[in-house]
């Protein structure tokens, strides 16, 4: 179990943690917009830049880092508030509020850093994604992959293949869900759903008629689980019920 | 000593305060719909209450995508742990007894976590329904409830 310093803090941590749960474990609140605990780190906002210096290095010897993904060390010295760090990442939510002036999370923390407005020329077509590739990261983590960034530079985004519907889209919302300016569009209800341009169909409990799952959702856990596709056609509530059938048979009325 | 939930359906009479309790104690505006623990009524006074039974080898953990359901070994919880559930809700229709649900309101999973070891709803079932026993007594028959001698205070 290594032992580092966050801010003058010394703080013991697991060997597979990284600079960010050390920096938590400490108390210290490092910004992170890319981060999910549920999924590997990325490192794609740079937003939790920290200085990093190893125990063999000079004492005033410093690398920025990206600290969601950068594993921790013996006698490491982290400082997660110093000038130039503070600096980067002011550049960095600058840089962000000129892709989306209008999105609450990113002035959210913008105005936490002194910036009201960005110094560049704010995107005249104002765009709630930051491009934190949450959505396309949780899609690949069930085992999906509908859906990806293309393009390079101004001109990335996430999208699916040929901005067409995506084949391979089960409909399930996790990335409309983990998404975090909620900028991922679509529509549900008993019927239907639509997300992505597609549109499914939901299964529905036979007995009850409520929504359960898309046809496509309950085919991907189906395939994965090994278990018979009916087994998602029933929904939570008249599972509850067929269980409540089963102990009524123990229930001893005078 | 290790507790454990105990449920005894003779002895309940559909009251709906367990489910009101749950509500409150775990902050979803008191919605009495947004339980997790579930009375399924079935006539006047009739009710089996359905709650998470915290299997050992449990259906929830094992498709859950992100281990965002984890035992707790000291009350014998599975817990969820909000930072890491992506709202896929996998474990709703993995669940065999519909005890995952999902929460439209906080748009994530709610389970029955058993208040971490103080469960809400036992102190508000009136007849001993619902108990948080030691594991000993939990294999214990309950005594069966006089339904002709219930008495309502404060009703109408």
């Amino acid at each position: 179990m290594p032992t580092l310093t966050v801010n003058g803090r010394r703080v013991t941590v697991d060997s597979d943690a990284t600079l960010l749960d050390a920096a938590r474990a400490a108390g210290v609140e490092v910004p992170t917009l890319c981060q999910f605990d549920g999924l590997e780190p990325w490192g794609g906002c740079r937003l939790c830049v920290v200085d990093m210096s190893r125990a063999n290095w000079d004492d005033d010897w410093f690398k920025v880092v990206t600290a969601c993904n950068h594993p921790v060390e013996e006698g490491m010295m982290v400082v997660t508030d110093s000038e130039r760090i503070i600096e980067t990442r002011r550049v960095v939510l600058d840089l962000l509020l000129a892709r989306c002036p209008e999105t609450p999370l990113v002035r959210r923390w913008a105005l936490e850093y002194g910036i009201e407005r960005t110094s560049y020329t704010p995107n005249p077509e104002p765009d709630d994604c930051i491009l934190c590739g949450l959505c396309t990261r949780v899609c690949d983590h069930i085992g999906v992959s509908a859906i990806s960034s293309v393009n390079r530079g101004w001109g990335r985004e996430i999208a699916p293949p040929f901005h067409q519907p995506p084949p391979d889209c089960i409909g399930c919302l996790a990335c409309a869900e983990i998404c975090p300016t909620d900028c991922i569009p679509y529509e549900t209800s008993n019927f239907r759903r639509k997300i992505w341009g597609k549109e499914f169909e939901m299964l529905r409990d036979p007995k009850t008629g409520e929504a359960v799952i898309t046809r496509e959702q309950a085919e991907h856990f189906a395939e994965r689980s090994g278990v018979p596709m009916t087994y998602f056609e029933t929904s939570d509530r008249s599972k509850r019920r067929e269980m409540a059938k089963t102990f009524e048979k123990l229930q001893v009325v005078k | 000593m290790r507790m454990i939930y105990k449920v005894s359906v003779e002895r309940c009479i559909a009251c709906g305060k367990c489910e009101l309790a749950c509500a409150f104690a775990h902050g979803s505006e008191g919605r009495p719909a947004k339980t997790r623990i579930n009375i399924h009524r079935r006539g006047p006074e009739l009710g089996t209450p359905i709650v998470c039974f915290q299997c050992d080898d449990a259906a929830c953990v094992a498709v859950c995508p992100t281990e965002a359901l984890v035992r707790n070994n000291e009350t014998g919880a599975i817990e969820m742990v909000r930072s890491r559930c992506i709202s896929c809700r996998m474990c709703v229709a993995g669940c065999p007894f519909g005890n995952m649900l999902w929460d439209d309101a906080y748009h994530c999973v709610q389970k029955c976590d058993l208040c971490g070891g103080d469960p809400r709803c036992v102190p508000f079932c009136p007849t001993g329904a619902i108990a948080w026993v030691p594991i000993e007594e939990a294999a214990i028959p309950p005594e069966p409830l006089d339904r002709e001698t219930l008495v309502f205070e404060g009703g109408i």
